[in-house]
């Protein structure tokens, strides 16, 4: 008999939920993008480095445990928890969307960077993740705020703020290298 | 030895935002130097061109302070009558959509204004060098290339307007006249 066991108890529809909420969640995006990229990490290293309250530390990291997204990686308090970079791609009527741990960083920086939260309010997610595939073109080299403007058709000064914006994305997630 | 320093449009972006922080230190820099920025037509409009990005906080460049102040200025139209100007602009538009991977006919001749005005100080005398400060690394490269190739090696350089670049910038960097 064909075993396959869960990757969590609640399965990948509410693995699918809760990367949902991430994107409505800019502060769960931004603990779940820490712990992609600094992980093992404990939730005491979260508030120090993210300054958010404890609690809502606990409850995030509760969030992302039960839908799998972060798993405990030590067996002793205080636990330490990591991430396996999530990759799933959405098909609706001709459009495919991959959703990468950049993305899920991007709509992180809603938080912190309110030229990006200008940017997800005036085009949507769906913009934001356009828009990011051009920052990776742009720290490359290979395009600029003026053939992005013409691209996506927003104005050349709309375009370099949101370039600008993401850069520190690409740049951290850049796989060229 | 007359330097001169041309910005693009990426580097006043770089110094907006609510404390403009970014934007003091530059002037502080260009001031202290008694340097200039010299800036094409073309970012002026791109500068000024939309209403709409001033929802955002990156948006908000109080650059017209700086033509108050006489550091920022803007340049003398390109003269398209100038073979060398038009060549190295034709040029910089086809190295571009290579660099890019885009058709020709994608990239306007006004995407090119920076090399442009580079080429047209150059071969005016007007500068003895040209320095360029810009984010549209595509185009910074081509001006070095092509600008090297027209016998200008040397007397061009072009400056990524990195985040840190303009964070550190002080006026060491504006070296105007040698002399």
């Amino acid at each position: 008999m064909a075993k396959s066991p869960p990757r969590s108890e609640q399965g990948p529809l509410h693995q699918l939920e809760t990367i949902a909420d991430l994107f409505e969640t800019p502060p769960l995006a931004r603990i779940y993008a820490h712990v992609l990229q600094h992980g093992a990490v404990t939730v005491s290293d979260l508030v120090e480095a993210l300054d958010v309250p404890q609690g809502t530390a606990y409850d995030y990291v509760q969030k992302l445990e039960t839908a799998a997204l972060i798993e405990k990686v030590s067996d002793q308090r205080p636990y330490e928890y990591d991430a396996e970079p999530l990759s799933l791609t959405l098909s609706t009527d001709g459009e495919t969307r991959t959703v990468t741990p950049a993305l899920i960083a991007a709509v992180a920086r809603r938080d912190d960077d309110d030229d990006v939260d200008v940017f997800v309010d005036r085009h949507g997610l769906d913009g934001l993740a356009t828009a990011l595939d051009y920052a990776f073109e742009y720290v490359d080299g290979s395009v600029n705020h003026r053939i992005t403007a013409r691209e996506l058709d927003i104005s050349p000064l709309e375009a370099e703020i949101i370039l600008q914006a993401l850069e520190p994305v690409a740049e951290t997630y850049d796989t060229s290298e | 030895m007359t330097t001169i320093y041309v910005a693009d449009t990426g580097v006043f972006v770089r110094c907006g935002g609510p404390d403009n922080e970014k934007f003091r230190r530059l002037r502080r820099a260009l001031q202290q130097a008694d340097a200039s920025l010299r800036i094409p037509q073309r970012v002026y409009e791109e500068l000024g061109g939309d209403p709409a990005a001033e929802a955002y906080p990156s948006g908000n460049i109080p650059y017209p302070d700086g033509f108050e102040e006489g550091w920022i200025v803007v340049a003398d139209e390109l003269d398209y009558t100038n073979a060398l100007v038009s060549t190295v602009m034709d040029d910089t538009r086809r190295f571009v959509a290579n660099e890019t991977g885009r058709d020709e006919d994608r990239i306007e001749k006004a995407d090119t204004a920076l090399v442009g005005l580079a080429a047209q100080l150059l071969d005016t005398g007007e500068a003895d060098s040209v320095v360029l400060l810009t984010t549209d690394k595509p185009a910074g490269k081509a001006a070095e290339t092509i600008l090297g190739d027209h016998g200008f090696a040397g007397q061009i350089g072009y400056r990524y307007a990195s985040e840190e670049y303009l964070e550190t910038i002080t006026a060491a960097e504006f070296q105007v006249d040698d002399s």
